[in-house]
């Protein structure tokens, strides 16, 4: 029973998308409804797994020798997942109806949100690593084709391929670790590796374990490889809500993760975990400070809130980098809807062209605001709570250097967050024509998503103990909800916190006061402003690889004489070859 | 006395041949119109699709006894699972090149000269996939040669195409020649021309060794091993589509089937072969996606992503060889399979749009990226298959070719061999690096604005899209169930590990 259901709530998405393409595009509003519809049942089935979350295999279908067998499980850490990748999912759809309303091209926009959606609850909820990496590939796909939905732009061009280059080169770790696994051990089973991990050679452990981190980094958009996220931007938004928020950057992070019991004793794997963690968390903040696209902002924040999770992780955090994860999905989806609400209404997704926007869009401002407390640390939204269990994790469980980073850096973060506030919907405005506020189903999605921003961390305590109940390879450390709220409250380190996120805020506030200082910081403001040379070294490599193709097509003569040389070259190197052998 | 499936499912389309060409003639003769040429087209295929019957049961034989060996008059046939897997996948595609039909839209007078031409190359292949002795390997790979070369420059009035049929010719002569060579040397060294008998007595010699060296290269040409590969973009560009469908997935390969072959029985020298495969491979994988990396002409660039995708193969068979690793072997069966497949969808669906946008150009100039621009908008299905099929060659789920990859990728982990780990990691980069050249096709074709030459092209015929569809629907299924061709690949991936374990 529990197998079929967690079959039908891949499947169903993937239903959808076959029926939103084979509508057409000329019945537009059938399109709109098919996949409201769709998503919303994907959502009803993905809540349906809650009560049969358990750590058994739920289903399993032999695929033959040399791939495995095709397995799924419903435990807590895969169907929290499934949850909001549908929830929001579904939301981030009927903030469509709005937001691409005139857009040509509905049927493939929503069949490949629909694709996504099923992919990414296939992506957590299996038990095989080759499925794993299948659904793991499949979301990258279905990214890079929505960020490139615009065809005609090349910045959206441009920027979908560089998404799905470096993901899929950060999978090829995935896919070594996985095959490294498989010739041990036999089998693709995730269950089975958590278990047997220790009696593997140790060298081959270590190749695995940082193989995934190195997928981990791609796909959750950390430094060295998040230059794709800010240019992701070029997405329409409700896309960068789901995909670039809410599901597919947060897959890094469930790997690590998932993965945590096998990798932690592996020397070195932890401080390098917090690293990449702290590293990407303190740069893109700063990135975040000097950006002036209201959708780079954010993916800038999104950049640093993964680096708080990966960072969770590394101290041992597992329940605290979910939990955060929680938190992070629903108010960053809110802020990336709120600013395309924007955006859309404005026509332009340049911070400085917006200011004095809320007494247009009372409405807009009130959601954005609710997220933009709960990205800032602010009690008692959702982002306060799981934001200190990290630091607290990070207290307890790590080197204190990344902890004071990762401390500092929640002042920096409520910096930026505050200024982009600002130069949104406060001081004067800077651009002219009528505004109006967002439309009905905008608001339906916002309305939604800015209460789960204010009530989400209330499940804080059933959802830790739902995973501690059903994985049975991890140590978590999981309370009641009032347990939690009441440790957190008592503890010296959350007042710490609060007054350096305080500081970031009044730094906002004497800004001008602080010129003086902050003008001898220019030179950090342009480095950051050009991504520390992240983005040169990309297009360097991209620019040796064409270069090398040229290159190489002019050895191509198409002269017969040169094509038969060739052939004879081919005999001498062959004939040398041999006779070096024997 | 009853004839065994083997030789029927090689002589049916050699003998179906003057039968279609006769009565298409004899049709033209009769009615001035287009009868003769459906005569033909139809005779085609009733051939391609009664020799399905004798591969059943050669299928069916195989599962039972094993591989077996026929004699006809002086001809050896071997029955194994690397005859069956070629025979079902040039059958499958020679089946989907006719149904589309591409020399009916472009109005040409040798339609019929084209399908019995096409089921020439189909009987040879399968011929020599099915060679028992080196001579008749030789004698086959020759016949199926020349057959091509005729289909290459089918469209034999313009000077680009005879210039990449004289090309062809002239290396794939060159490669022949050291063939024949070490057929003789073989020959001088020990006293016989059959395969089983050559492996069960030789022992390595100087003189095989070199033999076999002339066999790589020489097979090699054919199998578009880089630095042999220079006729291949050529070629594939100025065929026909549906010719380039069948050369790309069957007759490359072919090559390929014949090297293995003509190596079996230097069993002794394997770690030398499987090396020097395993080599090759990565080169074609290296150079091949360097040279599809900046084209703009779409046929030439599958043409050139057709070396990258030798080149998985090569690894896949070369591990088998040298490693006796028999997931490897498997993997690169189904490899073949798989490209065999997407390939062969990927030109019919290039072809299908090359006739609907130029159909207005006698020169028939090349189909470029750019003139793709907004197919979609018109040509839907076609849009969506190309699209399947590019991207099912650039390894993506839940298309066939990840699955194939992934049975080499494992192959290659389970020899535990380092070297061999760090190139299946080589691989796997290169499958990401061949994103590079594919995804921007595809978001081409998804353009909303369209290109001069779609805005300006005619509508295709329905029955075009029917082999597309199919095909597209093997690589999804196969890509999201990979055991739907298991009995094909286990079979050969056995017969060659078997054949060179020595």
């Amino acid at each position: 029973m529990a197998g079929y259901l967690a079959l039908a709530v891949i499947l169903v998405p993937w239903l959808g998308a076959l029926a939103v393409w084979w509508a057409g595009d000329e019945r537009r509003l059938a399109q709109h409804a098919l996949a409201i519809v769709f998503a919303l049942v994907t959502a009803v089935l993905s809540l349906m797994l809650l009560p049969v979350v358990s750590a058994q295999v739920v289903l399993s279908l032999s695929a033959g020798a040399s791939f495995g067998t095709f397995t799924f499980v419903l435990d807590g850490l895969g169907v929290f997942l499934a949850i909001i990748a549908a929830t929001i999912g579904t939301l981030a759809v009927i903030f469509s109806v709005d937001y691409m309303a005139g857009e040509a091209q509905l049927g493939r926009y929503y069949s490949l949100i629909l694709l996504f959606i099923g992919a990414m609850i296939g992506l957590v909820l299996t038990g095989s690593l080759l499925l794993l990496f299948f659904f793991w590939e499949i979301t990258a796909f279905c990214s890079y084709a929505l960020i490139s939905f615009h065809n005609d732009d090349p910045k959206a061009v441009s920027g979908g391929i560089r998404a799905l280059i470096v993901t899929q080169v950060g999978g090829v770790g995935l896919l070594a670790g996985a095959l490294a696994i498989y010739s041990v051990l036999g089998s693709f089973q995730i269950g089975g590796f958590l278990d047997q991990a220790e009696a593997l050679p140790p060298g081959m452990l270590r190749w695995m374990a940082f193989g995934f981190l190195l997928a981990a980094a791609a796909k959750s958009a950390q430094v060295p490889f998040h230059t794709w996220l800010p240019d992701a931007m070029e997405a329409p938004t409700p896309v960068t809500a789901l995909i670039h928020a809410a599901t597919m950057v947060n897959a890094g992070v469930y790997l690590l993760a998932r993965f945590y019991p096998a990798f932690a004793p592996v020397g070195g794997w932890k401080v390098a975990v917090v690293t990449v963690g702290v590293v990407s968390a303190v740069l893109a903040a700063v990135m975040g400070l000097v950006a002036v696209d209201i959708k780079r902002v954010l993916a800038y924040s999104t950049i640093s809130q993964l680096g708080y999770m990966v960072y969770a992780i590394g101290v041992g955090g597992v329940f605290a980098s979910q939990f955060h994860l929680m938190s992070h999905a629903v108010y960053k989806a809110l802020l990336f809807l709120g600013a395309g609400a924007v955006a859309h209404i404005i026509g332009t997704r340049d911070m400085r062209q917006m200011g004095g926007l809320g007494r247009e869009m009372p409405f807009v401002r009130a959601v954005f605001l609710v997220g933009a407390l709960a990205l800032a640390g602010l009690p008692v939204l959702n982002g306060f709570w799981s934001k200190e269990l990290v630091l607290e994790a990070g207290l307890g469980g790590g080197p204190l250097w990344a902890y004071i980073a990762m401390l500092l850096c929640a002042g920096l973060t409520a910096l930026y967050t505050f200024r982009m506030v600002w130069m949104v919907f406060y001081g004067t405005r800077r651009s002219e024509g009528a505004v109006h506020d967002a439309p009905l189903a905008m608001r339906l999605s916002l309305v939604v998503l800015a209460l789960g921003t204010l009530t989400s961390w209330v499940s804080a305590g059933p959802f830790g103990q739902m995973l501690a109940r059903s994985l049975p390879f991890h140590t978590l450390d999981v309370a009641s909800t009032g347990q939690i709220v009441l440790t957190v409250l008592m503890a010296w380190p959350t007042w710490l916190a609060l007054a350096i996120v305080a500081l970031g805020l009044s730094a906002w506030w004497w800004r001008e006061r602080l010129a003086k200082f902050t003008s001898r910081l220019r030179f950090l403001a342009r480095a950051a402003a050009g991504d520390f040379g992240f983005a040169w070294l990309d297009e360097a490599i991209v620019r040796t690889a064409q270069g090398t193709a040229e290159k190489l097509s002019l050895t191509q003569t198409g002269q017969l004489n040169w094509n038969v040389l060739g052939v004879v070259a081919g005999l001498v190197v062959v004939l040398v070859f041999l006779i070096w052998r024997a | 006395m009853q004839i065994p499936a083997a030789i029927w499912l090689v002589a049916i389309p050699l003998l179906a041949t003057p039968v279609v060409y006769l009565a298409g003639h004899i049709g033209r003769a009769a009615a001035a119109d287009l009868s003769g040429q459906v005569t033909a087209r139809w005779g085609a295929l009733i051939a391609l699709a009664v020799a399905f019957f004798p591969f059943a049961q050669a299928t069916h034989e195989l599962a039972i006894y094993g591989p077996s060996t026929f004699a006809v008059g002086l001809i050896n046939l071997r029955a194994d699972g690397l005859t069956l897997l070629m025979a079902g996948l040039v059958l499958a595609l020679g089946i989907a090149v006719i149904l589309s039909g591409e020399p009916t839209m472009a109005q040409d007078a040798d339609e019929v000269k084209f399908y019995a031409l096409l089921l020439i190359m189909i009987g040879t292949t399968i011929g020599l996939v099915s060679a028992g002795d080196l001579f008749n390997l030789w004698l086959w790979f020759e016949t199926m040669s020349i057959s091509s070369y005729l289909l290459v420059a089918f469209y034999r009035d313009q000077p680009t195409t005879l210039e990449a049929g004289v090309k062809y010719l002239v290396q794939s002569s060159a490669g022949s020649v050291l063939v024949l060579l070490g057929v003789a040397l073989v020959l001088a060294q020990t006293g016989t021309l059959d395969l089983a008998q050559i492996q069960a007595t030789a022992t390595a010699s100087p003189g095989l060794l070199a033999a076999g060296a002339l066999f790589l290269v020489g097979f090699g040409v054919k199998a578009a091993l880089v630095p042999l590969h220079t006729w291949l973009p050529d070629a594939y560009t100025q065929a026909p589509s549906g010719v380039s469908a069948i050369l790309s997935g069957v007759v490359t390969e072919a090559g390929l089937i014949g090297m293995l072959r003509a190596l079996s029985m230097l069993a002794g020298t394997r770690l030398s072969w499987g090396m020097l495969l395993i080599a090759f491979g990565a080169l074609n994988m290296l150079v091949g996606n360097f040279l599809a990396l900046r084209q703009r002409q779409v046929k030439r660039l599958l043409a050139y992503s057709s070396l990258t995708h030798i080149g998985y193969m090569l690894l896949g068979l070369g591990i088998g060889i040298y490693a006796g690793q028999l997931t490897a072997a498997q993997g690169g069966f189904f490899h073949l399979i798989t490209h065999g497949l997407m390939k062969g969808l990927a030109f019919l669906a290039a072809g299908a749009l090359l006739q609907a946008l130029r159909a207005a150009d006698s020169e028939r100039s090349p189909l470029t990226i750019t003139d793709l621009n907004g197919a979609a908008r018109r040509y839907p299905m076609v849009a969506l298959v190309l699209s399947i099929a590019l991207l099912g060659l650039g390894g993506l789920p839940p298309l066939a070719g990840f699955m194939s990859e992934w049975q080499i990728f494992t192959g290659g982990f389970l020899t535990r061999n380092a070297v061999i780990e760090g190139l299946v990691v080589f691989a796997g980069t290169m499958s990401v690096m061949s994103m590079a050249y594919y995804v921007p096709l595809v978001n081409a074709i998804y353009r909303q604005e369209t290109s001069e030459a779609v805005r300006a092209g005619t509508s295709l015929p329905a029955v075009t899209l029917l082999p597309l569809l199919l095909l597209a629907l093997a690589v999804i299924a196969i890509g999201i169930w990979p055991r739907l061709v298991e009995w094909l690949t286990a079979p050969a991936g056995a017969a060659l590990v078997a054949a060179l374990k020595g």
